[in-house]
């Protein structure tokens, strides 16, 4: 008789998957309590102070959108590429470049620019568009390598984020530098600006657009003949092609898509938040919207709360310091652990345990 | 020479009793056949008795003697050694390599691989196996690499031989010899298990049979005393026709032309060279040969999944009442489907079906581009249609919701000839439509397929299964080596000869090509 046996296939019910990530969740938050406890602080007041912050505060929680809508929609673009066979990792390229297109567009509009003046009505659509482009072909480049030569998307997107990051540092540091000290453009015109959308905060309208995305993406893949094909394609790019699917033009359009989702999330931060482009602007969340993305297994509706914790958690971090005198990086360590122990937990369904 | 017992075992997984109190005993100096369906529980009981499963109750007798097997080390330490379906042969390792994998014979830290070369070769010549201990295995035959595996059993000294459907890879010769050396273990006083379906071969081979049904014994015999029939009874519940009834049709016109094909594989090997092939309406034109010589590439090339190097393929297309051959060489997949082709690949789970996804998600694949209502999936027209897909070809599953890698070998194949057919093409491409599948099921693939002759479509059947040729096909094509050496007419075909022909050695009287003269 064995304990523990392994399932000829994983526990694979719903019941089953949100047990596995309820219990991942809690087993990362005991573990850390673990180091709330070295320093010497009550892990209960710990936690308090980490959530009720970005949560039940209303200064808090818009700081909590102006985080959750970016890392909603890198997440985005990671589902679909993903899903589609695609392992696209150059979302930090894309947010750049995305920023630097929309800074670019948005200082156009500046008195003495171009453009001159423009309503925001006008101005927006032009900005999502111009900026979805600019990412989508940023990263469709990456999947005709890969469709045309067998090129490892991996590596080469990877790469990539450094070249976007170098153009963005040119451009700050040269040709679309304001006078000052500081490596970065001038202030946007205030019309750009994304509308705030609680009073009293920082959150602004760029959550509405990561809300309207993740509907369409959530209709592309469940809804459309599209979605499903680039599901198939994802999942078994032989049935794909033995189904008459062209895998090399769905794997494009998944990067279309996913590079111009990047992209997005750069416009947001730039006419939300930062209502400038600088060096560094995008603060690594490139690589935490694919945590996000990894942390809602791939499901875009679960992205919502998924960002929110994530983003929610970077927030109280700073709380936490202030108020219980704990170092904010141990919820850097609570939150890779969450994602750790979610990826872990796949293996418990595997398993089954036998008391008899 | 000992006896294995298993008695009252009972394995439980969840929502499924696998091995209900069994009972079976294996006696010194027997092969005994362990028959059942996909699913009846003899796997489970096979993987008790080698230590990969626990049980939940029951107990394991040598000679009488409680023995506790908890893992394969046990097992082979107790005399028990087996030969899964996949070889478990590291390919670029040497046969004596292989052998001395995982042992602990050695007296100091260097392995002698010299002297156990030297053992392995006296095995191999009291065994009449043939082998050199230095050769590498990735250069030898399927049918050779199985005998390394009993080999390496043998130098385990097992007493008790457990082999996984052994025959399922082999030439018909190939599968004599193994035949014959089972024989000679079983007169050298070892015992050996054979887990099949396959009843000719049980019949043939071996002394005692054991029928597992929904994880019961129904039935254990000496196999004197019973026939192919009252097995295939046995093992389904019912009774199995396991003779397949062809009307006698009128042939239609050609409708799927093959013509001096040739296609590389992917190491760019020609495998397909200069073939020649019409499949006419009402007809099943049958491909037989052994794995590998260039079938499944010609599957491909047809629905062109694969380049084509040379040579046209044609299908009758009716264009504003026109009939006429079309040249669909280098369309596009979709082309090959929306002109009238569809194919049941031998690759069941990673071409023919997404495991991953639903039975209805499987039941749209090729035609999910027509089921939309907008620009949205119409997916109560979908359900409706996997619904009616499941009924009509009997694919029993936990509901059209169901993951399709959850479904057996059986069920998932009708649903994906099922999809296939119902797509209504003038020509289908069947490859391996029943490997690996129980009686029962092979029994409905074969009237599927016979009915959809009588519709008047023209079929493409490419099988290793000489049975199922002999029992389906009008005309049966041998490919070997890349090339059709005979095409003959199935009302004067002998397994002997097929068997012969797929070897590459021409019959002598077998005039090749001859009946290709009565092309209408």
């Amino acid at each position: 008789m064995k304990w523990i046996e392994r399932r000829v296939t994983p526990a694979d019910s719903p019941l089953a998957i949100t047990a596995a990530m309820v219990a991942a969740v809690l087993v990362a938050m005991v573990v850390t309590s673990l180091l709330f406890l070295l320093y010497g602080a009550n892990p209960f007041q710990a936690y308090l102070a980490l959530f009720h912050e970005p949560f039940a505060t209303m200064r808090g929680f818009g700081y909590t959108l102006v985080r959750t809508a970016p890392l909603t929609l890198i997440a985005l673009g990671t589902i679909v590429s993903w899903r589609s066979g695609f392992g696209y990792l150059g979302f930090e390229g894309c947010f750049v470049i995305g920023s630097a297109a929309t800074t670019w567009l948005a200082l156009l509009t500046a008195p003495g620019g171009a453009l001159g003046p423009l309503p925001l009505l006008a101005f927006l659509p032009l900005a999502i568009l111009l900026s979805f482009a600019t990412g989508a072909v940023w990263a469709g480049v990456v999947a005709l390598i890969r469709a045309s030569f067998g090129g490892n998307e991996v590596l080469i997107s990877l790469m990539m984020n450094y070249v976007a990051i170098l153009i963005v540092q040119y451009l700050v540091s040269g040709p679309m530098r304001a006078p000052g000290e500081v490596p970065q453009t001038a202030l946007l015109p205030r019309a750009t600006w994304l509308p705030f959308i609680l009073h009293g905060t920082r959150a602004h309208a760029g959550i509405l657009l990561a809300l309207l995305a993740t509907l369409l993406v959530w209709m592309l893949l469940r809804k459309t003949p599209l979605g499903y094909e680039l599901i198939v394609s994802g999942l078994s790019p032989a049935a794909a092609r033995y189904a008459g699917i062209h895998v090399g033009l769905r794997l494009v359009i998944a990067a279309f898509l996913a590079g111009g989702l990047g992209a997005l999330a750069g416009t947001v931060e730039v006419l939300g938040q930062q209502h400038r482009l600088m060096d560094g602007i995008s603060g690594g969340v490139g690589f935490t919207g694919i945590i996000v993305a990894l942390l809602a297994k791939l499901n875009p509706l679960a992205v919502i709360p998924a960002a929110a914790l994530y983003g929610g958690m970077t927030v109280g971090a700073n709380a936490m310091q202030r108020r219980a005198g704990i170092p904010s990086s141990i919820t850097f360590i609570l939150q890779s652990l969450i994602v750790l122990m979610v990826l872990a937990s796949d293996l418990f369904r595997r398993y089954r345990v036998n008391l008899k | 020479m000992p006896t294995f017992a298993m008695k009252k075992i009972v394995k439980r997984f969840p929502g499924i009793l696998a091995n209900a109190d069994v009972d079976f005993t294996i006696e010194p100096g027997e092969i005994h056949a362990l028959l059942g369906e996909n699913g009846a529980g003899k796997s489970t009981l096979m993987q008790i008795l080698y230590g990969f499963y626990s049980m939940d109750s029951g107990s394991i007798l040598i000679d009488g003697q409680p023995v506790h097997i908890a893992s394969p080390k046990d097992a082979i330490a107790l005399g028990i050694g087996m030969v899964h379906q996949e070889f478990m042969l590291v390919r670029r390792f040497s046969v004596v390599e292989n052998t001395v994998l995982g042992l602990k014979e050695a007296s100091g830290p260097m392995l002698d691989l010299r002297r156990a070369a030297q053992r392995l070769r006296a095995l191999s010549d009291q065994h009449h196996f043939a082998i050199d201990p230095w050769a590498q295995v990735q250069h030898l035959p399927i049918g050779v690499q199985q005998r390394v595996e009993i080999l390496k059993l043998l130098y385990r000294d097992a007493q008790l031989l457990i082999l996984d459907e052994p025959t399922a890879v082999l030439t018909t010769h190939e599968k004599d010899q193994l035949f014959t050396v089972l024989r000679s273990l079983r007169d050298q006083g070892r015992s050996i298990v054979i887990v099949t379906h396959k009843l000719q071969e049980i019949l043939e081979l071996a002394d005692r049979v054991t029928v597992m049904r929904d994880g019961r014994v129904v039935f254990a015999v000496s196999t004197r005393q019973t026939s192919e029939q009252e097995l295939a009874r046995l093992m389904v519940g019912r009774d199995v026709s396991l003779r397949a009834h062809r009307v006698p049709l009128e042939r239609g016109p050609a409708v799927l032309r093959i013509e001096g094909l040739h296609v590389r594989d992917d190491l760019g090997q020609e495998k397909v060279r200069g073939v020649s092939l019409d499949v006419h309406a009402g007809e099943i034109v049958g491909i037989a040969g052994v794995d590998g010589n260039g079938q499944s590439q010609l599957a491909e090339a047809i629905m062109h999944l694969r380049a084509v190097d040379q040579g046209t393929v044609l299908i009758k297309d009716r264009v504003k009442d026109r009939i006429k051959d079309r040249d669909i060489t280098r369309l596009t997949v979709a082309q090959h489907r929306a002109l009238g082709l569809s194919y049941v690949p031998a690759d069941r789970r990673h071409v023919g079906s997404i495991t991953q996804m639903s039975v209805s998600d499987n039941a749209i694949l090729g035609t999910q581009r027509q089921r939309t209502r907008g620009p949205f999936l119409d997916r109560p027209k979908i359900r409706e249609y996997a619904e009616k897909l499941i009924a009509r070809f009997a694919v029993r599953s936990a509901g059209i919701g169901a993951m399709a890698g959850k479904l057996s070998g059986g069920n998932l194949q009708k649903l994906i000839l099922g999809r296939e057919i119902l797509q209504d093409a003038a020509a289908i491409v069947v490859e391996q439509p029943t490997r690996g599948l129980d009686v029962g099921a092979v029994e409905s693939v074969w009237l599927e397929l016979l009915q959809e002759r009588e519709r008047g479509k023209a079929i493409l059947l490419i099988s290793a299964e000489l049975e199922e040729l002999m029992n389906l096909a009008d005309r049966i094509a041998v490919m070997f080596e890349g090339r059709i050496v005979g095409i003959l007419n199935a009302a004067n075909v002998t397994v002997e000869k097929l068997g012969l022909m797929i070897s590459g050695i021409p019959p002598a009287n077998a005039a090749p090509l001859a009946t290709q003269g009565e092309e209408s």
